[in-house]
């Protein structure tokens, strides 16, 4: 069984692909995956979204789900670099100002592999016909969805689309105001089967997701269709004009597990 | 719907602050130590517009979301920034954040994570100096108001309409401000009508009345024209208010009467407070 991936990533309509400050990473030698999408309202996001999911394929945090302190260790090295990164003295007052308030990124992070117990390696995977586990965890609203047989059969860690609000909880580039952030690492587990399909969306994406699931339709047919940018971006205007989704950056990851040939 | 359309770098929007600067706003306002009003307003503007500077920037510099226009009536009624922006009306944020009069440094008390206060040196921009002399032109105010709008309505269609904050401690000397407040708030994008909300400050220390739905609690004629000519609040403006705390119906307007220092800075937060910008 091998992962085929596709990814997209669009900045918000009137904006310019460097203005995106969403940002997606894998690694299919380690099988992680990772997407973040850093806050428009702060300053230097692009970078810290960036550098959370790059961070995340080369060198992932301790544990799955990384604990509260596992995951403020990790942090510290990126969050020095993304202050080294400004240049300070270049700034007028207002810049500086923003940017000491810190960047803000929301974050999500999916690994494959054979993590569990003894029993759930020999016995449990066998009789569902499983062959990997999936393992994720996140901070805030980017969202993964599984789907199997054409039934989505999880979305984490938003449940239903009334649950996203302009508020979501996000990983700081300033140590100082990730305290509530560390204490809300959500995370889940689940197994994975030939033919599964996963799909990783930032927030305006993965809300018209749940939305058409929750009216009894099957939201991925489409995505699962996209082979180019282009595609996606003809998809996304349209998403935005007919179907009231905001207008906001957008990216999309798909993988899917095909039999090897 | 209206009011909903997203503030942007293609539709940016418009704050026009109308400043009373009439003598008697040098008495102290309520709910400060012999602060003088006009010293407070000043204040109050600065602050909120350090406040918009820092949300609108990014790492690359401030995203002109907004065009800021400041504009007092007293002796004179003209525009009201000092330094380089003197005599400007309507000025883009970014034009706003590089060009302030001066920058001073203010001392914060903040909390330092472990039980203690510390002193904190900030940088308090000032754009707007207190002025306290003359009578109260508010309708002549309204009317350069209308006529600066007028004209950027008719270039912004698809923007989300301005809000002007008009900020009194007394009753108009002319003959305003019914008819002018009536032709300013007549002006609409399509996204809807130019929004007038009224700040009337006060020396009294009495409970003040702040987005009321009707005028019957309110004690004089003054304070019920002010009412008359306040725009009910948009949905998305009551809500922000609703969560920051406020007590208000479906039909409450900005307004506010008797306004302290605290319910001054509540108010204009809540005018101010955009919460779709793209």
């Amino acid at each position: 069984m091998v992962p085929i991936v596709t990814a997209f990533r669009l900045p918000k309509q009137g904006y310019s692909i460097e203005e995106c400050d969403d940002a997606f990473a894998y690694e299919l030698g380690a099988l992680r995956f990772a997407i973040a999408d850093g806050a428009t309202e702060s300053a230097f996001s692009d970078r810290w979204a960036q550098s959370l999911v790059k961070a995340y394929i080369t060198e992932p945090p301790f544990g799955m789900p990384p604990s509260e302190d596992a995951m403020m260790l990790w942090l510290l090295p990126l969050q020095d670099e993304w202050r080294r990164g400004i240049d300070w003295a270049s700034l007028p007052w207002y810049c500086q100002e923003k940017a000491e308030n810190g960047a803000f990124a929301t974050f999500l992070a999916l690994e494959f592999g054979t993590h569990g117990t003894v029993w759930e390696k020999i016995i449990g995977r066998t009789l569902q016909g499983e062959e990997l586990k999936w393992h994720a965890f996140a901070v805030g609203d980017s969202n993964l969805f599984q789907v199997r047989d054409d039934q989505m059969i999880a979305t984490f860690p938003v449940a239903r689309s009334t649950e996203f609000s302009s508020r979501p909880i996000l990983l700081a580039s300033n140590e100082n105001h990730n305290y509530s952030a560390l204490r809300d690492i959500r995370a889940a587990a689940g197994g994975v089967k030939q033919g599964d399909r996963f799909f990783l969306a930032t927030d305006a994406l993965a809300k018209w997701f749940l939305e058409r699931h929750e009216a009894g339709e099957k939201p991925w047919q489409e995505l699962l269709a996209l082979q180019t940018e282009e595609e996606f971006a003809v998809l996304t205007e349209r998403l935005r004009k007919d179907q009231g989704v905001r207008n906001d950056d957008m990216t999309l990851v798909v993988i899917r597990w095909e039999g090897e040939s | 719907m209206p009011y909903s359309a997203e503030i942007s770098r293609a539709n940016p929007s418009v704050f026009m602050f109308l400043i009373d600067q009439s003598g008697s706003m040098v008495e102290p306002i309520a709910g400060s130590e012999n602060k003088r009003k006009c010293d407070s307003v000043a204040d109050a503007i600065n602050r909120l517009l350090h406040n918009l500077i820092i949300k609108c920037a990014r790492g690359d510099g401030v995203r002109n979301f907004y065009e800021v226009c400041v504009i007092g009536y007293g002796a004179t009624v003209a525009p009201a920034f000092s330094g380089p922006l003197a005599g400007r009306d309507l000025v883009p944020l970014s034009e706003v954040a590089s060009s302030p009069a001066r920058i001073e440094e203010r001392v914060r008390k903040v909390d330092d994570g472990s039980g203690g206060i510390i002193e904190q040196k900030v940088k308090f921009p000032i754009w707007f100096e207190p002025v306290a002399k003359g009578i109260t032109p508010m309708g002549t105010a309204l009317n350069m108001a209308c006529k600066i709008l007028r004209e950027w309505v008719s270039r912004h269609m698809a923007s989300y309409p301005p809000i002007v904050i008009n900020i009194s401690d007394g009753e108009a000397t002319d003959s305003g401000p019914v008819p002018q407040a009536q032709e300013l708030t007549s002006l609409a994008t399509d996204d809807g009508n130019v929004l007038l909300l009224n700040c009337h400050i006060s020396s009294q220390p009495v409970q003040p009345i702040i987005f009321p739905e009707t005028d019957a609690d309110l004690p004089d004629e003054f304070a019920k024209t002010l009412f008359s000519i306040s725009s009910v609040l948009p949905a998305s403006m009551r809500e922000l208010a609703l969560a920051e705390g406020f007590n208000l119906g479906p039909e409450a307007r900005g307004f506010a009467f008797n306004a302290d220092l605290v319910e001054l800075i509540r108010f204009l937060d809540i005018g101010t407070r955009g919460s779709n910008l793209r």
